[in-house]
C-alpha cells in the first residue's frame, strides 16, 4: 500500500465507534477517570503489516534457535551459574505477559477511542507473543540445557515459592484494578522503565555468559515494546488532558511506582549481579541509566507541565536501589532447598567484583556469602537458615520478605487492621493497603500457608525432589557429586514458622539484624 | 560443563510434563499455552494450610481476578478445553499474514489486470462502500465485545481462543477499509461514508447495529463464543458476507470482495470449532452440571437465533441490490437457517429454526 493510502485507511479506521443507541454501556470496569475521545496512536497500526512484521520476526527468532544454536548445542555451553537463574526468570516474566495481555483487553474496552483500541489490540496479540516466546524458551532450555529440573517444572511451583508468589502479587497490578490504574502499572512503569533492563541489559548479561537463546528471544520480545510504551505514553497522555483526572492518577501512579518497584528491583537485581559468571556492569548502574535517567529523568520529567509528577516513593526507591538486590539474594541463597534451582557459591572474584561496584557490600553481605560457601557441602550438615534467629515476615502488599532495603535498617512495620495482623516492608506498601485493604483480605502470606512444615515434608508436598525420589532440585552448588538429599534435609529437623505470630501488633521490629 | 552424570538427573523427564496431554504427546501448542494462567482452585493451589482460592490482589469490588461468575456455564476443569486448532501466536499470525497476503497479491493483481477499473459502479457504490463497509462495524463490535471476554474468560486456552477471534474481525473489518482505499485509484463510484451512514440510519442495518451494540454489552465471554459461533456466524454472516458478498462479487467479476469474504469464511470455520468444543466440553456426560449447561446454552441459542433472524431479515433488500444478483433473499435465508439448524442438531440441542419451519 502506498503511503497516502496507508494514511487514508489509518484514518478511517479511527472512526470506527459510534454512539450506542439501542443498548447501555456495560461498564465493566467502573473508575472515576473520564476518558477524552481525542488522543491517537502514532505506530498506526493495521493489521496487515502487523501480521507481516510479526511474522518475519517470529522466523527469525525460532529459526535460530531450533537450526544453529540447537544443532551448536550451545545452550549446554553457557555459563551454568547463569543458566540455572532462567529456572525462576521465565516462569515470572512469562506470568507478567500473560498479565499484560489481560491488562489490554480491559483497555480495548475502557478506552472510548477506536485508534487506541487498535493499539491495545496488537498489544494484545503481542502479549500472547511473548508468552509463547518465554515459556518456548523454558522448554527449549528444559530439553537443551545440561540440568533441565527446575526448567521442566517452574510454571507448577508458582504458588509454592515465596519469589513467584511475590511477582504474581506485581503483575496482578496490570489487570486486578480499573484499566488505567492497569496501564500504569504496565505501560507506564514495568514496560517503560523495566523492560529496556530487563529485556535489553539482562541479554548483555547472557551473552557474555555463552547464552544465545535469551538474547535471540528477549531482544525479539524488546522489538515489540516501543509500541507499547507508545501506548502507555498516549493513554497518559489522554487521562492527564483532563484536570479532573489528577489527583487520582498521582495516587495511581505513586502505588503503581511502588508495587512494580518492591518486586522487581530486588528481583532484577539478584538476577543481574548474582548470576553473572563473566562479569560485566552491574544492576545499580542498568538502573541508573534506564530506570533514573531514561524513565525519571526524561519520560516522566516531560510530563510534569501536564501536572504529572515523579512518584511519591521515586526518592526512597532511590536509595533503597543500592541494597534491595544483596538483601533479597541473601535470604534467597538462605532458603536455597525452597527453591527451584542450584546456586553457585560467590568467589574472591565475585567479592572484588562486589565491593568494587557497590562500596560497602563486604561489610553487610560479605560475611554471609563465606559461610554460606562453606555450607553448600551436605557433609558439613548445616543449612544457612539456622544462621538466622528469626526470619522477617513477608508484607502483606508485595509479598517479599520484610527486610529492606538492607537487615539494619529495614522499614518494616506491623500494623492490625480488621483482627488481623499484618506485615509491611514500607510506607509505599503500608499506603496502598490503606487506599483499599479489602483488597488484600483473600491472601495468605507464604509463611502462614506453611507454618509448622518440617522442611522435608514441604518440599515432599511441593514436589521439590528430582527424578530418584530423594535428591533436592535445588542445590547450594553446581557440584553434581555433592548433592543433597532429603535425608540430609530431615536431618537438620528444620520447621517452617510464620514469623508473624511472634512479633507484636503493631510497631516497627527489627530482624536479621 | 559435562552431561548430567547422577542417576537422578539422568532419568529426569526433558518436557513440561505437568500438563495433561490431550493426546498421547504433549503438542507444541499445549506446552506453550496450557497453565499460562493462574488456576488459584486447582494447579496454582499452594496446598498449604488453606484450602480456599488465594488472591494477593482483589479487584477493587472485592472480586477475585478471574471469577466463576463470568460465565452461567460451569465445569470443573476449564483448563481441560483444547483449541481443536491448536493455534499459538507463532502459527495464528502467520496463517494471518498468509490469508493478508494473499488478499494483498489478489488485489493487486486485480488492480493491474484492469479488472478493478471494470467493476460496475452499482456493485461499488451499494455493495462494497454501502453494504460491505457497514458490515465492517458489525465486525468492528464484535472484536470489541471479545477483548474483554478474553480477559474474563476461565482458562489460558480458552482466553487464547477469544483473543485471536478477536483480532480475526478486526482484521476482517480492515480489510474492507483497505479494499475500499485501493478501488478510489480505478473507480469514482466508492463513497467510504455511505457504509456508516448506511450502518447508523438505514432501515436494513438497525436491527443489525442494535445486535451489535447488544453483543458489545454481552458479558459472559462462553455465551459470546456460543452466540457469535454457532448462531451469527453460520446464520447471520452466512447472509451478510457469504452470500450478500461472496457469492455476488462472482456474479459481479470481483475477485478481491470474494477472495476478502472466503478468508473471514476460513476464520468463520476455525472458530466455529472451538465453539462446538466448548459445548462439548461442558455437556459431556462425565460434566456434573451437562444438564444445566445444556439449558443454559439452549436458553442462549433461542435468544441469539431470534435476534439474529431478526437481523438477517432486515437485510432482504439489500438482496436486490447488485447489478447482477447471485441469490435471492429466500434462497439465502433458507441456507443459512439449514445451516444453523444442522450445526445446532449435531451438537443434540434444538434449534429454534427446527421448531418454526
Amino acid at each position: 500500500m502506498k503511503g497516502e493510502d496507508f494514511v487514508k485507511a489509518h484514518d478511517r479506521v479511527k472512526d470506527f465507534d459510534w454512539k450506542a443507541s439501542y443498548a447501555e454501556d456495560p461498564d465493566r470496569y467502573p473508575m472515576a477517570y473520564k476518558i477524552p475521545a481525542k488522543t491517537s496512536d502514532p505506530f498506526r497500526h493495521l493489521v496487515r503489516d502487523y501480521c507481516s512484521m510479526e511474522r518475519d520476526k517470529d522466523d527469525r527468532q525460532y529459526g535460530a534457535m531450533s537450526d544453529v544454536m540447537a544443532r551448536a548445542k550451545m545452550p549446554a555451553k553457557a555459563s551454568e551459574r547463569w543458566t540455572e537463574v532462567l529456572k525462576m526468570v521465565l516462569p515470572v516474566t512469562t506470568y507478567a505477559e500473560y498479565a499484560a495481555m489481560k491488562c489490554t483487553g480491559q483497555l480495548v474496552d475502557a478506552v472510548d477511542n477506536a485508534e487506541l483500541r487498535q493499539g491495545y489490540l496488537a498489544q494484545m496479540i503481542d502479549e500472547v507473543r511473548h508468552v509463547n516466546q518465554e515459556a518456548h524458551l523454558a522448554r527449549y532450555l528444559a530439553k537443551h540445557a545440561p540440568d533441565p529440573e527446575g526448567f521442566t517444572q517452574g510454571f507448577r511451583l508458582r504458588s509454592t515459592n515465596f519469589i513467584t508468589r511475590a511477582s504474581r502479587a506485581a503483575f496482578d497490578g496490570f489487570f486486578a484494578g480499573n484499566p488505567i490504574e492497569g496501564a500504569l502499572n504496565l505501560q507506564v512503569v514495568a514496560e517503560t522503565a523495566y523492560t529496556n533492563p530487563i529485556f535489553v541489559t539482562l541479554t548483555e548479561v547472557a551473552a557474555a555468559n555463552g547464552d544465545q537463546a535469551t538474547p535471540t528471544t528477549f531482544l525479539s520480545v524488546q522489538s515489540d515494546e516501543a509500541r507499547h510504551m507508545a501506548n502507555g505514553y498516549a493513554t497518559l497522555a489522554a487521562i492527564a488532558s483532563v484536570p479532573d483526572n489528577l489527583p487520582l492518577l498521582q495516587r495511581d501512579f505513586n502505588t503503581a511506582f511502588w508495587r512494580q518497584h518492591t518486586f522487581l528491583d530486588p528481583f532484577v537485581g539478584a538476577v543481574y549481579d548474582y548470576f553473572q559468571e563473566a562479569r560485566g556492569g552491574s544492576y545499580l548502574e542498568a538502573w541508573s541509566e534506564w530506570v533514573a535517567d531514561d524513565w525519571a529523568g526524561s519520560y516522566i520529567r516531560k510530563l510534569e507541565p501536564f501536572g504529572i509528577n515523579l512518584p511519591s516513593g521515586w526518592a526512597a526507591a532511590h536509595d533503597r536501589i543500592k541494597w534491595v538486590g544483596h538483601t533479597a539474594m541473601m535470604l534467597f541463597a538462605a532458603s536455597w532447598p525452597m527453591q527451584f534451582l542450584r546456586l553457585d557459591p560467590l568467589t574472591a572474584k565475585d567479592f572484588d567484583w562486589f565491593e568494587k561496584k557497590y562500596p560497602g557490600w563486604y561489610g553487610h553481605y560479605g560475611k554471609f556469602w563465606e559461610t554460606y560457601a562453606q555450607m553448600a557441602d551436605p557433609a558439613e550438615g548445616q543449612l544457612p537458615l539456622s544462621l538466622f534467629e528469626s526470619l522477617p515476615p513477608l508484607c502483606r502488599v508485595c509479598q517479599m520478605p520484610c527486610v529492606f532495603p538492607r537487615p539494619d535498617i529495614s522499614t518494616m512495620r506491623i500494623k492490625t487492621h480488621a483482627g488481623r495482623k499484618h506485615a509491611f516492608c514500607s510506607d509505599g506498601c503500608e499506603y496502598a493497603f490503606s487506599i483499599e485493604p479489602h483488597r488484600y483480605a483473600s491472601n495468605h502470606t507464604w509463611d502462614s500457608h506453611f507454618d509448622g512444615y518440617e522442611l522435608g515434608d514441604w518440599l515432599e508436598n511441593c514436589g521439590l525432589l528430582r527424578a530418584d525420589g530423594k535428591t533436592l532440585v535445588a542445590q547450594p552448588h553446581l557440584d553434581r557429586a555433592r548433592m543433597w538429599t532429603i535425608d540430609d534435609i530431615r536431618a537438620q529437623k528444620f520447621e517452617i514458622r510464620d514469623p508473624l505470630k511472634d512479633l507484636p501488633a503493631q510497631g516497627a521490629v527489627a530482624v536479621l539484624a | 560443563m559435562n552431561a548430567p552424570t547422577s542417576d537422578a538427573a539422568a532419568k529426569t523427564a526433558r518436557d513440561f510434563t505437568y500438563i495433561k496431554a490431550q493426546r498421547r504427546r504433549l503438542t507444541e501448542y499445549e506446552a506453550l499455552t496450557v497453565h499460562m494462567q493462574p488456576d488459584q482452585g486447582a494447579f496454582d493451589h499452594a496446598r498449604g494450610r488453606f484450602e480456599e482460592p488465594e488472591w494477593y490482589l482483589l479487584r477493587s469490588d472485592g472480586k477475585p481476578l478471574w471469577d466463576p461468575a463470568s460465565t452461567a456455564l460451569r465445569h470443573p476443569d476449564w483448563y481441560a478445553y483444547r483449541d481443536p486448532a491448536q493455534q499459538w501466536q507463532r502459527t495464528y499470525v502467520r496463517h494471518q499474514e498468509q490469508q493478508e497476503t494473499s488478499i494483498d497479491r489478489v488485489t493487486e493483481d486485480a488492480a493491474l489486470d484492469g479488472c478493478l477499473a471494470e467493476l460496475d459502479a452499482g456493485w461499488i457504490g451499494q455493495m462494497l462502500s454501502r453494504h460491505y463497509r457497514a458490515w465492517s462495524f458489525f465486525e468492528y463490535a464484535i472484536f470489541r465485545a471479545l477483548a474483554p471476554a478474553q480477559r474474563e474468560a476461565l482458562s489460558d486456552t480458552l482466553g487464547n481462543v477469544l483473543c485471536f477471534q478477536s483480532f480475526d474481525h478486526l482484521r476482517h473489518a480492515q480489510d474492507v477499509i483497505i479494499y475500499l482505499v485501493e478501488l478510489e485509484h480505478h473507480s469514482e463510484a466508492v463513497d467510504d461514508g455511505a457504509g456508516k451512514e448506511a450502518w447508523m440510519n438505514a432501515p436494513a442495518y438497525q436491527p443489525a447495529r442494535k445486535f451489535a451494540e447488544e453483543i458489545m454489552a454481552t458479558n459472559d465471554w462462553a455465551e459470546l463464543m456460543v452466540g457469535l459461533n454457532l448462531v451469527v456466524g453460520p446464520l447471520l454472516q452466512h447472509m451478510a458476507v457469504s452470500d450478500l458478498v461472496r457469492r455476488n462479487a462472482l456474479s459481479n467479476n470481483d475477485p478481491v470482495a470474494a477472495h476478502i469474504a472466503m478468508t473471514a469464511e476460513r476464520d468463520r470455520r476455525r472458530n466455529l470449532a472451538a465453539a462446538q468444543a466448548l459445548v462439548q466440553m461442558v455437556t459431556a456426560t462425565s460434566v456434573p452440571e451437562a444438564e444445566a449447561n445444556r439449558a443454559v446454552i439452549q436458553g442462549w441459542l433461542d435468544d441469539w437465533t431470534q435476534r439474529a433472524l431478526a437481523a438477517g431479515d432486515a437485510l432482504a433488500p439489500v438482496f436486490a441490490a447488485p447489478p447482477q444478483p447471485a441469490i435471492d433473499y429466500p434462497t439465502s435465508r433458507a441456507a443459512a437457517h439449514r445451516a444453523t439448524r444442522q450445526l445446532i442438531d449435531e451438537l443434540g440441542l434444538a434449534s429454534r429454526l427446527g421448531a418454526s419451519r
